[in-house]
């Protein structure tokens, strides 16, 4: 066996009669999950401690007299492990029978139905019918305040939500009560978990369909759902989530693992900020104000006019950003004022009065700028104004006699008179609002929902996203048409694809040179972070 | 002085002075020789003590039998932290009756047992955890802790040795699982008395995360006379795999019920047909559960030849486990017992692991519906598969106790589970 | 204060093994009520605190937890223990002592006096049968009916204290003396059958005997 040992801290086992090297302390689920092959089971979350009581991940593993909980088993060298074995298969059809002895078939009118482990691994490995004839307990359903609906008769009693509660949200407000066959999950009579900032995770992890978000129930079902990977844009956190989209609206936003920056978590506030990604006012089409009366446009007569306007030579420019546009839009928007002569950009961006570090992973917080992308937009040498509300700052910019450019910020708290007196005043954007009617060129934008691009988050790590909705009408990413715009009036290459957008903003900010979007990759990288060379 | 019945056979060590309220006070217990096994065992070295209770062979009575002196031999002999030792005083295994007794009629027995324990093992607190129904026994404990502090037997220097011993004594407040050693830990700790994962054994990390012994309050009481008489004296009793004398609870269905203090090895039907003075007239022995309702049945061929020692047991089918002997004439609806049993482990499942929280109250109902007339054939094929599910696939082993008895019962009375399923009548009381 | 010691004619089942006619104790020995001594109120040695939920005749639901020599006991409980999780079943004890039962409130505020969460302290007492989670009648009169007591005609033995104090399993009798429910196994199997009324065991009971045990707690009660 010692020359299976690679090194002190490796070890080498066997799973299924494939040999694999991992890390000594690695459990036997984790060596496994490494060959691809996923153990079923339900207490264990790797975010969280694992009681090892579902017992459903028991494995044989040879020499030992009786199956292992494979969550809690650490790998030993040599270790022979079984997962498929007549034994190990058994035990999962049988705790699977027991699940079953009292868990409604209600997957018609479940929430969970379509992504439910419970009918997965039933499908998989369950008996073809259940041997139970006694009557099933009935618990009924429970409201758990705030979002979180209970359906107790569901409920498998991994005890996930409830080291979530006291392990990662540290608000131990979720219990178990009761013993053996009648114990639940419950909190403190009515006391509920509402107010606590990270409690939607509860219902990510649940297993099966016991809790379930308030907000989605009975919205859709989860095979209809497309996962589409993106950033929350609710904060500067940069929490990796998915988009879950069907019919080209947002259904709702999950979590999506990645360790350094929200582990297998967000927080509410973000969770529950997707709406504004379905707002039917959009700007559709390009709009150019001839004397007074705004023309829609199609993209290539709008963009020919504007650049003959810019032929012309301009005023002075100044422009307004957002800081909930990608690295490459305000990228571009930088280029194209540069290219004007150059000039000063603000961008507005509101403010909590305080952070909501998740306890257990302080790292994750509901971080106190309220959009993705402020430090982007610091990078790019653009300048925070306004107040904590992310209104305020543009008043001078709104008499502003030069040429404005306005790029994503819906100028909200803004009059109808916003930029009357601009020579030029162009609006880059996805909602119409008042304070841009009176821009001579309005040009429709995707959100970032619908785009892809990169957002650096709190700590300097850019993130990539990708577009998880359709754009409506004849929207497109910003970076295109700036970068477009910036292009003519320079003589430089046009940017065809996110990606090379990016390239073009490390061009002008050196906090993103050698970064590309293959280095950045899924996980993110941090600028100005030495990035280890392959071979190296 | 009888207790409630004695018998000559009896080798009465542990039940000495039972029945006699002056031998619960301390004077009472000194009278006895109380306390020479401590007084011996501070002046000896910790590995001389460990020594012999190692070379006695005596063995856990709380039910598992594992040799007390290899348990207490895992601890640390490097201290660095607390060491705890945990005194199983939870009595509830049904069918067990004689920690009770212990402690109610020789409390000062069980403490000093305790004391040499943990001057053995290095701990520096005792918790004795008692079970909360036991009122007024915990109450005569809790008085013979105050005597003994009072004494100088426990506290700060105990007999001028230097070592400081406390003891607390804690109560339950009604759990069965707390009688599994680390379901006590976290109750103790002021949890749910859920079992813990091993390992970690309590030797590396038990209550509150620190060093830890756990032993049976019969266990620990038998630790004096070790002490002043030494293993050889001990050794004298018993078998070779099962030394000593063990506290006998007889219950059920015989003349003289009780707890008999025998030695190891006594035969199963000397004990019931001798000792507790046979059946009730005209009867006829049927069944006996022969160490708790943890164990599987005997049936009454098996008792015939089964000796009382753990290895004895197990030769015959089952289990010595705490020596709790029920014993069921042929009066016994089988089925009726069986399901009460598995009735008594679906409430006490503390749920945790899915196959015990889910397996005894299916088992219990399939077998409510075969005592009441409404059972199949296919039934008990489900029971026994049930059973096997349910058996070495959790974290304790309440889930198999629970299992065992409804295997053995089919096996060895299938007729009587036949009977109420073709009858399809609802039978009446036992 | 307590309600056991008091002296009265033999009764032919006075609560202890035996039942012999071998065996020639009183009550007061079997239960050792003079070496346990009358009750001091702060508790005595710390060592014998948390042992000791003594049986208040007369309970008050709204009594504070915990003033004078309550507040005394509480301080040596903690003192028994490295953190103050590990005094929550003990405290419990003391809190159910004097209120009788443990109610939401209770549980809330032992949480408080322990700096543990109020769900927490939910999901202890839940897992514990002793902890009355409903108010019972003065006496809980628990019948064992696990298998020793059982094969011995436990089940007669509860039906008998059911009919005799007219009530169902868990109820609180009209005069507001008994509840009445089953038990699991009292470890005294030898005594069959085994019943628990509040901290005292009486042994060897049968069917018969039911009226007398009830005379006695009535008698007890007046």
């Amino acid at each position: 066996m010692a020359e299976n040992s690679q090194t002190p801290e490796s070890v080498t086992l066997t799973i299924d009669g494939r040999a694999v090297t991992v890390p000594k302390g690695t459990t036997i689920l984790q060596a496994a999950e490494a060959l691809g092959n996923r153990i079923p089971h339900y207490c264990y979350h790797p975010g969280l401690s694992a009681p090892a009581q579902c017992r459903l991940c028991l494995v044989e593993v040879e020499g030992a007299p009786k199956l292992q909980p494979s969550c809690i088993t650490e790998v030993q060298d040599g270790q022979v492990v079984l997962t498929e074995s007549e034994e190990a298969t058994r035990q999962r059809t049988g705790v699977l029978e027991f699940y079953l002895a009292n868990h409604p078939l209600d997957c018609p009118i479940c929430d969970q139905s379509g992504e439910c482990k419970l009918q997965d691994y039933v499908h998989a490995e369950g008996r073809k019918h259940g041997r139970s004839r006694e009557p099933k307990r009935v618990f009924g359903r429970d409201d758990f305040g705030g979002d979180i609906l209970f359906y107790g008769d569901r409920c498998v009693m991994c005890t996930r939500c409830v080291r979530f509660m006291n392990e990662m949200a540290q608000d131990p407000r979720l219990t178990v009560v009761e013993r053996g066959n009648r114990s639940i999950i419950d909190t403190f009579f009515e006391e509920g978990v509402e107010g606590s900032p990270y409690a939607g995770n509860i219902v990510d992890i649940c297993p099966v369909g016991a809790l379930v978000s308030k907000d989605f129930l009975h919205k859709a079902r989860a095979w209809d759902l497309d996962h589409k990977p993106t950033i929350c844009p609710n904060c500067s956190q940069g929490c990796n989530i998915d988009l879950h989209v069907r019919d080209n609206r947002v259904q709702r936003l999950k979590p999506r693992a990645n360790l350094e920056v929200n582990q297998y978590w967000m927080c509410d506030y973000g969770r529950h900020r997707y709406e504004w990604m379905n707002r039917d006012d959009r700007i559709e089409s390009p709009v150019v104000n001839r004397s007074g009366q705004p023309v829609p446009s199609d993209w290539s007569e709008a963009l020919e006019a504007l650049h003959g306007r810019l032929e012309e030579g301009v005023r002075p420019v100044k422009a307004v950003a957002s800081p909930f546009a990608s690295n490459e839009d305000l990228a571009a928007l930088r280029h194209l004022v540069d290219a004007l002569g150059g000039g000063e950009i603000v961008y507005r961006l509101p403010r909590a009065d305080r952070e909501i570090p998740l306890p257990g992973f302080p790292r994750l917080s509901r971080r106190r700028d309220l959009a993705p992308n402020g430090r982007g937009a610091e990078i790019l040498g653009m300048e925070r104004v306004g107040d904590d509300e992310g209104a305020g700052g543009l008043d001078e910019l709104a008499h502003y006699t030069g040429t404005l450019v306005v790029l994503g910020d819906e100028l909200a708290d803004l009059e109808a008179d916003f930029g009357q007196q601009a020579a030029l005043y162009i609006y880059v954007g996805s909602h119409p609002s008042p304070a841009a009617s009176q821009a001579d060129y309005l040009l429709p934008a995707t959100t970032f929902a619908e785009q892809e691009g990169t957002f650096t988050n709190h700590e300097g790590r850019v993130q990539r996203f990708w577009p998880g909705l359709q754009a409506p009408g004849l929207a497109r990413p910003a970076w295109l048409v700036l970068g477009a715009l910036a292009a003519r009036m320079e003589g430089g290459g046009v940017p065809t694809s996110a990606a090379e957008a990016f390239v073009q903003a490390a061009e002008l900010a050196p906090e993103f040179q050698g970064l590309t979007y293959e280095s950045i990759g899924t996980r993110g990288a941090i600028i100005n972070e030495p990035v280890a060379l392959p071979g190296a | 002085m009888a207790y409630p019945y004695t018998h000559e056979k009896e080798v009465r060590l542990l039940s000495r002075g039972w029945g006699d309220p002056a031998s619960r006070t301390l004077e009472g217990w000194k009278a006895l020789g109380g306390y020479e096994g401590l007084r011996k065992a501070v002046e000896m070295s910790r590995d001389e003590v460990i020594g012999v209770v190692k070379d006695a062979g005596l063995r856990g009575r709380g039910g598992a039998g594992f040799p007390a002196g290899v348990k207490w031999s895992f601890m640390p002999k490097e201290k660095k932290g607390p060491h705890y030792l945990c005194c199983n005083a939870d009595e509830s295994e049904p069918g067990t009756f004689k920690d009770r007794e212990i402690m109610r009629w020789t409390p000062h027995q069980m403490i000093e047992g305790c004391l040499i324990a943990a001057y053995a093992i290095q701990a520096e607190h005792v918790y004795i955890y008692c079970r909360g129904e036991f009122f007024e026994t915990n109450e005569i404990v809790g008085r013979a802790v105050e005597e003994a502090y009072e004494a100088g037997l426990a506290g700060k220097d105990i007999l001028g040795s230097g070592v400081d011993i406390d003891v607390t004594v804690h109560v339950g407040a009604g759990a069965y699982i707390c009688g599994e050693e680390t379901g006590l830990m976290n109750s103790l700790e002021g949890r749910r008395g859920l079992p813990r994962v091993k390992p970690p054994f309590p030797a590396a990390s038990g209550l509150f995360g620190k060093p830890t012994t756990i032993n049976n309050v019969e266990t620990l009481s038998a630790v004096p006379h070790i002490v002043v008489n030494g293993a050889e004296w001990y050794r004298q009793w018993g078998t070779e795999k099962s030394p000593g004398t063990k506290l006998f609870c007889v219950s059920g269905h015989v003349k003289r019920p009780g707890n008999y203090e025998l030695p190891l090895g006594f035969p199963l039907k000397e004990l019931i047909h001798g000792v507790c003075g046979g059946l009730r007239e005209g009867r006829k022995l049927k069944a006996v559960v022969p160490g708790g309702s943890s164990v599987p049945f005997l049936n009454a061929a098996e008792c015939e030849t089964c000796s009382l020692s753990y290895e004895g047991v197990v030769e015959a089918g089952s289990m010595l486990g705490c020596a709790s002997v029920m014993v069921m004439d042929d009066s016994t609806n089988i089925v009726k017992q069986v399901r009460r049993t598995v009735d008594f482990f679906s409430h006490e499942s503390c749920g945790q692991c899915t196959p015990c929280r889910e397996g005894t109250t299916w088992l219990a109902r399939i077998l409510k519906r075969i005592e009441t007339g409404r059972g199949t054939e296919e039934d008990l094929e489900t029971l026994l598969d049930l059973g096997d599910q349910m058996t070495g696939t959790t974290i304790c082993v309440l889930s198999d106790s629970a299992a065992a008895p409804v295997r053995s019962s089919i096996e060895k009375f299938r007729d009587d589970y036949l009977a109420l399923i073709r009858r399809g009548e609802k039978v009446g009381a036992a | 204060m307590s309600d056991e010691t008091t002296e009265r004619a033999p009764f032919r089942n006075p609560g202890w093994a035996g039942n012999t006619g071998e065996f020639e104790l009183s009550e007061d020995e079997v239960r050792g009520r003079s070496y346990v001594g009358e009750h001091a109120p702060e508790g005595g040695h710390p060592s014998r605190v948390p042992t000791v939920p003594y049986m208040l005749p007369e309970k008050d639901p709204e009594a504070p937890l915990f003033e004078g020599p309550y507040a005394e006991r509480f301080e040596k409980i903690l003192s028994r223990y490295p953190n103050r999780r590990a005094a929550l079943l003990p405290t419990l004890n003391l809190a159910q002592e004097l209120r009788g039962r443990v109610s939401p409130e209770t549980m809330a505020e032992v949480a408080q006096l322990l700096g543990l969460s109020d769900a927490y302290v939910r999901g202890v007492a839940t897992f514990y049968t002793m902890y009355n989670k409903r108010p019972v009648g003065r006496y809980l009169i628990q019948v064992c009916t696990n298998v020793s007591c059982n094969l011995c005609g436990g089940d007669e033995v509860l039906a008998a204290f059911l009919e005799h104090t007219g009530t169902e399993a868990g109820e609180i009798s009209d005069d507001g003396l008994f509840t009445v429910m089953e038990v699991e196994c009292l470890a005294a199997c030898g005594f069959p059958t085994a019943v628990q009324i509040n901290s005292r065991y009486f042994e060897n009971v049968t069917p018969d005997d039911v009226p007398a045990v009830l005379d006695r707690l009535r008698e007890e009660a007046s």
